[in-house]
């Protein structure tokens, strides 16, 4: 009897031990699932927040809008660009995460997308403060601003730089560009206007590019920020995408022109405007159109009073 | 085996109408009984509780993306008019251009770009008509109409949200173009997910 009890009480014993191992395996599993779950949930609802802080940065009429947004804890930004998908705009996404633990950062939140922004920055980018500028960009009419994200981690030294973008970026007070003499002693990205210099970033003005990693991309207008901050692949996916909103832009202009021709207005850059209407395979045939846009724009300014398309 | 034989008999017949276990066994299957009851009271009990948490996330959840897509709507509508598909000639600020919003009517390449469920613009003349009465604009009827239609999705829920613009257009008159402007109204619909009508 007395073994027989001895049995009983073992079993009672394995058996709670084992229940109550699989029940607190269950019970963590559930809270680590539940707080992951709850911390990926908050990261995808801050990259959606921090798309609506973009609208604001529309320019309308300025030449450029600049702020900054902070973080409480050293966050990370990741940034894609697609231009294939949501035709024929194509679309970017945001994910966020932050550190938690020490340096560890938690598994980044969902992708949130954007499809009426052009935001020009590399694939990851980490800092406690985002500096954030926009430019308007004319093709020949506005087609979109461009967004430019930097973070306060980045520290850009530019050298040898026009006078006009000089102004332009020192106008918009970023903490991290600089603009260093020969004796300032400046520690970060170098981005070089003088092909003399070894920089990590050259501009090549007179032919149209700006050379990083390696790659050549081409520019004209306001799209020199584009090249310069933001990584080749993010560019050239933005290129087609811009490429495409002229595109849809073009067709309602020629709309336009139907419109006003039945108001006495009979503008004369139809023909020119739907030749340029088309597809590029990158940023190099963007500005091969360079001189049909400056055609188009011409005849614009040329057009009686009050009949001007754009 | 006969003096097993007779405790069992015994026993059988002392445990007769509690249906017929022996006493020993009845002790430990009570035991696990129990403790099977518990394990599935407390498994019971913790998934309803978890079934109450995840109804409760999955609620916040919608409208934290409500709120957010609202917030999105309100700082997109007040821009709207500024942006290229919009703007006038001239750069005039928080002003469209009739002329180029009849060209997006029914545009479908625009429905998935602007973060609204719906993007209409009410002209002047259409201020106090009811909806049946407003006049939709097309090629054909513009600048004679009330309601520029650019796209709705046509979603069971919508708040919508307006932000007054001035709508311009081109006219001619005593041999001069020039610009006409009128007060009109640019609506902004946000679909409401989860929320019942």
């Amino acid at each position: 009897m007395k073994k027989k009890k001895a049995i009983a009480m073992s079993f009672n014993w394995i058996f709670a031990i084992i229940t109550g191992v699989f029940i607190l395996f269950l019970a963590i599993y559930g809270a680590s699932k539940f707080i992951q779950t709850s911390e990926k949930t908050i990261y995808t609802e801050t990259a959606a927040s921090l798309i609506s802080l973009f609208d604001p940065l529309e320019t309308g009429l300025a030449s450029g809008k600049a702020y900054e947004i902070g973080f409480k804890k050293q966050s990370k930004f990741y940034f894609t660009c697609d231009y294939l998908s949501n035709q024929p705009f194509g679309k970017q996404t945001i994910a966020f995460s932050e550190q938690t633990f020490g340096e560890e950062y938690g598994e980044k939140g969902g992708g949130v997308s954007i499809k009426n922004k052009y935001v020009f920055t590399n694939e990851i980018i980490e800092g406690k403060k985002l500096y954030v500028f926009t430019k308007p960009f004319f093709m020949p009419f506005k087609i979109t601003d461009i967004v430019i994200v930097l973070p306060d981690s980045d520290t850009y030294c530019f050298y040898d730089s026009p006078e006009e973008i000089k102004e332009n970026l020192e106008g918009l007070n970023l903490e991290t560009i600089h603009f260093p003499n020969e004796s300032e002693r400046c520690e970060g990205i170098n981005v070089c206007f003088d092909i003399g210099r070894e920089c990590d970033i050259k501009v090549f003005e007179e032919e149209g590019y700006v050379q990083k990693q390696g790659t050549r991309v081409f520019y004209i207008g306001d799209l020199i920020y584009g090249a310069i901050f933001s990584s080749p692949d993010i560019y050239e996916c933005n290129i087609k995408r811009i490429k495409n909103k002229f595109n849809e832009l073009g067709k309602i202009y020629l709309d336009k022109i139907k419109i006003i021709e039945r108001k006495e207005c009979g503008a004369q850059l139809g023909p020119k405007l739907a030749s340029v209407i088309g597809e590029i395979e990158n940023s190099r045939d963007l500005i091969m159109l360079y001189e049909k846009i400056e055609d188009i724009d011409s005849i614009n300014r040329r057009a009686k009073s009050g009949c001007s398309l754009y | 085996m006969i003096l097993k034989k007779g405790r069992l008999k015994i026993q059988v017949h002392k445990n007769f109408r509690k249906f017929l276990v022996p006493e020993f066994l009845k002790k430990g299957q009570l035991k696990i009984q129990e403790m099977a009851f518990m394990l599935v009271a407390v498994f019971l009990f913790f998934i309803l509780v978890g079934m109450f948490v995840l109804t409760l996330m999955y609620m916040n959840i919608h409208e934290d993306a409500t709120r957010i897509a609202e917030e999105r709507t309100l700082s997109s509508v007040t821009n709207l008019a500024d942006s290229p598909e919009f703007s006038c000639v001239a750069s005039k600020t928080n002003c469209v251009d009739g002329d180029k919003l009849i060209s997006l009517v029914g545009r479908k390449s625009y429905e998935n770009f602007w973060p609204f469920s719906s993007l209409k613009v009410i002209t002047f003349r259409g201020f106090g008509k009811s909806e049946n009465e407003l006049v939709e604009c097309n090629f054909a009827n513009y600048p004679d109409c009330d309601l520029f239609i650019v796209y709705d999705k046509n979603v069971d829920n919508e708040r919508a949200i307006s932000s007054f613009i001035a709508l311009c257009r081109k006219e001619y008159e005593n041999g001069y173009t020039f610009d006409k402007c009128e007060l009109a109204k640019l609506i902004g619909g946000t679909e409401l997910k989860g929320v019942e009508g």
